[in-house]
C-alpha cells in the first residue's frame, strides 16, 4: 500500500488502465466461445443496469420504458450496419436510397443509435416528466408497448415481427467493456459532481431540491438523456452480439430483468448495478440447461422455458421483503470501506 | 350504419370486460394506493379455473362460473399475502415492483404449466345464438354480458356508497391512519377489498371466455393495462367512473379498429394510449371526481 500512496494520480490511472487492458486482452484470447459470449452479455447487462440506475435509482424516475429506447436505437443502428445486399434482398423492406445503399462501420452506427435513443427518450420525457410516481411508470410502460407495436407495424423499415437477421458480428470484448468502463467512470464521477448530486437530491425530495435552486426539468432531462443514450448503445451491442433483431425481444420481460439487476444490487448504487448484472447473468447461465430439460436420476425433467423469469420474480419479491435496500444500498464499493469493515469484524484481541 | 351498430355491440361487450376489470383495479388503487399489476393474472387464473371446471371436471356452466370466481379470489388473496402485505407502507415504487414481479412470475408460471396456446371455451347452449334485427345480429352472449355488467356494477355501487363496509372503504382511502384510530379493522377491509376486486376479475374472465370463446395464459397482459387506463380516465377510486371509462375505451377501441385500414390493424393498442395522453393533458384527475385525497 505504501508503494501505491507514493504514486501520482496520473501514474495510478495509467497503471489501472494498463492492467484492465491486459486483463481484457487475456480474456479475449483465452476464453472459449461460450464463456466469451457470457462475458459479453455480462458487459451489456452492466451497461443496461448502470444506465437504468441513473433514472430509476438516482432521479427516482422509475422508467420501465427503456426497452422501447433500446428498440429505437437498435433499429436505427441496424439499418445502417446491415450489409447492402441483405437489405435489398428482403421483400418487405422499402428503405429510402440513402439508407439502402450504405453500410457504415460500428462506431458511427453506435453514435447514431445512441443519439436517436437519446432523442426518443427526451421526446418521451418532455410530456412524461410532468407526471409523478405511478403515472410516470404508466406512461413509460405505455411507451414500451407503443414502440413494440410501431416496430411491428412499420414493415417498410423494420420488416415487421419477422425482424432482421445477418448482422455483421461487430460486438467484441473491446467495444462492450470499453463502453461499460466508460459508463461506469462517467457515472462514478457524476455521482460526486454537482449534476449527479442534483439528480440524487431531486430523487429524494423534489420540493426541497427545487427550493435549493435546482432546475428540476433540466436535471431530469439530463438524467433521462444520459441514461437513454447508453441504454440505446447497450441495445445496439446486444443486437450485434445476438445477430437477430425483432420487436418482441424488447418487451417487458427484458426491462424486468434489468429492473431485477438494479433492485438486487441496490437502487442508486453503481457497484450494486454491476453486482446485480453479474448475478442475473450467471443465473441465466446456470438455469439455461435446466430450462432445456434434463435427466435427473433417470427421471426426465421436461422443458421449462421461463424458469429464469419465474425465479427472478420470486427473488425480487423476497429481496424487497427482506432487504429492500438491496446488496449495496445506495453506497459504493470501496477498498477503504472494505478494509474498515474487515478490521471491525475481527474479534477484539 | 349497420356496420357501425354491429361494431358498437362488439365494443360494448369488450368495454364491459374492461369495466369489470377497471372497477376491481380502482378499488385496490383507491384504498391502499396500490396499482395491482397482477390483476391481469388474477383475471387469467379465474378464466383457467372456469375452463378446468368445465372441461376437466365436466361441471355445468353455472358451477364453473362460481369456481372461476373462487379461483380468481384465491389467486388474488395469494398475491396479496405474498407480494403486498409484507411490503405495505414501504413506498409506492416498491409496491409497484413487487406487483410487477408477481404479474410476470404468475404469467410465466402459467405459460410453463399450460403453454401459451389458445384453449377453447365453448359457450353453453342458452348463450349460443343471436337475435336478428334487420341486418343487425344481436348475440345472446352480448345481452348476457351487458346484463351481468349492470347487475354487478349496480351491486358494487350500492356496496361502496350505502353499506357500512363501503363507507369504511372510502374512509380508508381518504386517510388510513384516522380510519384506524376510529376503530376500523383496516386489515379486514383490505382483505375484503382484495376479495371483491378479484371476484370482479373472475367475472370479467368469464365474460372474456363467453365473448371470445378461447382463453390463453398471456390473456391478462393487454386488458390489465387497458383496465388501469380505464380507472385513471374515470377518476381513481371511483367505481362508476371506472365502469364508464371501461365502456368508453372498449367501444372507442373497437370502432377505431373497425375504421382503420386493414394493414394498420396492429395499431389497435395505440388507441387507449392516445386517450390516456389526452386525458392526462386536459384533465389529469379523470372524468369523474377521484375518490382519493
Amino acid at each position: 500500500m505504501r508503494l501505491k500512496e507514493g504514486l501520482t494520480p496520473v501514474t495510478r490511472y495509467v497503471i489501472g488502465i494498463g492492467l484492465l487492458v491486459l486483463l481484457l486482452f487475456a480474456l479475449d484470447r483465452f476464453l472459449p466461445g461460450f464463456w466469451l459470449t457470457l462475458f459479453l452479455l455480462f458487459g451489456i447487462n452492466t451497461i443496461l443496469a448502470v444506465s437504468l440506475n441513473i433514472t430509476n435509482g438516482w432521479a427516482n424516475l422509475f422508467s420501465i420504458g427503456h426497452g422501447g429506447i433500446m428498440l429505437a436505437g437498435g433499429y436505427a443502428a441496424a439499418l445502417f450496419t446491415l450489409p447492402v445486399f441483405f437489405k435489398a434482398d428482403i421483400v418487405g423492406l422499402h428503405l429510402p436510397g440513402w439508407i439502402l445503399n450504405v453500410q457504415i462501420p460500428f462506431l458511427p452506427a453506435l453514435i447514431i443509435g445512441g443519439v436517436i435513443g437519446s432523442v426518443v427518450g427526451i421526446v418521451l420525457a418532455l410530456p412524461a416528466l410532468r407526471l409523478r410516481g405511478l403515472y410516470f411508470i404508466l406512461v413509460t410502460l405505455g411507451f414500451n408497448l407503443i414502440m413494440v407495436t410501431i416496430a411491428e407495424n412499420l414493415r417498410n423499415y423494420t420488416n415487421g415481427a419477422m425482424g432482421l437477421r445477418q448482422f455483421p458480428l461487430y460486438t467484441n470484448v473491446w467495444w462492450v467493456w470499453g463502453i461499460a468502463f466508460l459508463l461506469i467512470y462517467i457515472a462514478w464521477m457524476l455521482k460526486k459532481s454537482f449534476i449527479g448530486r442534483a439528480m440524487i437530491a431531486l430523487g429524494r425530495d423534489q420540493e426541497l431540491a427545487e427550493h435549493m435552486g435546482i432546475n428540476l426539468m433540466r436535471y431530469k432531462i439530463y438524467a433521462f438523456g444520459l441514461s437513454t443514450f447508453f441504454t440505446a448503445i447497450g441495445g445496439i451491442l446486444w443486437v450485434h452480439l445476438i445477430l437477430n433483431l425483432f420487436p418482441n425481444a424488447f418487451g417487458l420481460t427484458l426491462v424486468f430483468h434489468v429492473v431485477v439487476m438494479i433492485v438486487i444490487g441496490g437502487m442508486g448504487s453503481i457497484s450494486g448495478a454491476v453486482i446485480g448484472s453479474a448475478i442475473v447473468t450467471s443465473f441465466t447461465l446456470v438455469l439455461a440447461p435446466v430450462e432445456e430439460g434434463f435427466r435427473l436420476f433417470g427421471l426426465q425433467v421436461p422443458r421449462m422455458m421461463g424458469l429464469t423469469t419465474l425465479l427472478f420474480a420470486a427473488m425480487l419479491i423476497v429481496i424487497l421483503i427482506l432487504k429492500p435496500q438491496g446488496l449495496m444500498g445506495e453506497g459504493e464499493f470501496s477498498l477503504q470501506g472494505l478494509r474498515r469493515k474487515l478490521s471491525r469484524s475481527k474479534p477484539a484481541s | 350504419m349497420t356496420y357501425f351498430l354491429q361494431q358498437m355491440l362488439n365494443g360494448i361487450s369488450w368495454g364491459s370486460i374492461l369495466a369489470m376489470l377497471g372497477a376491481g383495479y380502482t378499488m385496490t388503487f383507491g384504498i391502499i394506493g396500490l396499482v395491482n399489476f397482477a390483476h391481469g393474472e388474477v383475471f387469467m387464473a379465474g378464466a383457467f379455473a372456469a375452463y378446468f371446471a368445465l372441461y376437466a371436471a365436466g361441471l355445468p356452466f353455472g358451477v364453473a362460473v362460481v369456481i372461476g370466481i373462487l379461483g380468481a379470489v384465491v389467486v388474488g388473496l395469494f398475491v396479496e399475502r405474498i407480494a403486498f402485505k409484507p411490503v405495505r407502507g414501504s413506498g409506492m415504487i416498491t409496491l409497484f415492483i413487487t406487483s410487477f414481479a408477481a404479474s410476470i412470475g404468475l404469467r410465466t408460471l402459467f405459460v410453463m404449466l399450460f403453454t401459451d396456446k389458445a384453449k377453447p371455451f365453448v359457450l353453453p347452449d342458452f348463450l349460443d345464438g343471436a337475435y336478428i334485427l334487420g341486418d343487425l345480429w344481436v348475440f345472446k352472449r352480448t345481452i348476457a354480458i351487458v346484463v351481468v355488467l349492470v347487475v354487478v356494477g349496480g351491486l358494487l355501487m350500492y356496496l361502496v356508497k350505502k353499506t357500512k363496509t363501503g363507507i369504511a372503504m372510502r374512509a380508508m382511502s381518504y386517510d388510513m391512519q384516522t380510519a384506524q384510530s376510529m376503530g376500523m379493522n383496516t386489515e379486514k377491509i383490505i382483505i375484503l377489498t382484495f376479495m371483491i376486486a378479484s371476484a370482479l376479475a373472475g367475472v370479467a374472465a368469464i365474460m372474456w371466455g363467453v365473448s371470445y370463446g378461447r382463453i390463453r395464459s398471456s390473456m391478462g397482459m393487454m386488458p390489465v393495462v387497458d383496465a388501469f387506463i380505464a380507472s385513471v380516465i374515470g377518476g381513481v377510486g371511483n367505481v362508476f367512473g371506472a365502469i364508464v371509462g371501461g365502456l368508453i375505451l372498449g367501444i372507442g377501441e373497437t370502432l377505431f379498429v373497425a375504421y382503420l385500414p386493414p394493414e394498420l390493424i396492429g395499431l389497435r393498442t395505440l388507441f387507449v394510449w392516445i386517450v390516456l395522453f389526452i386525458i392526462l393533458i386536459i384533465k389529469p384527475s379523470g372524468l369523474f371526481r377521484a375518490n382519493i385525497k
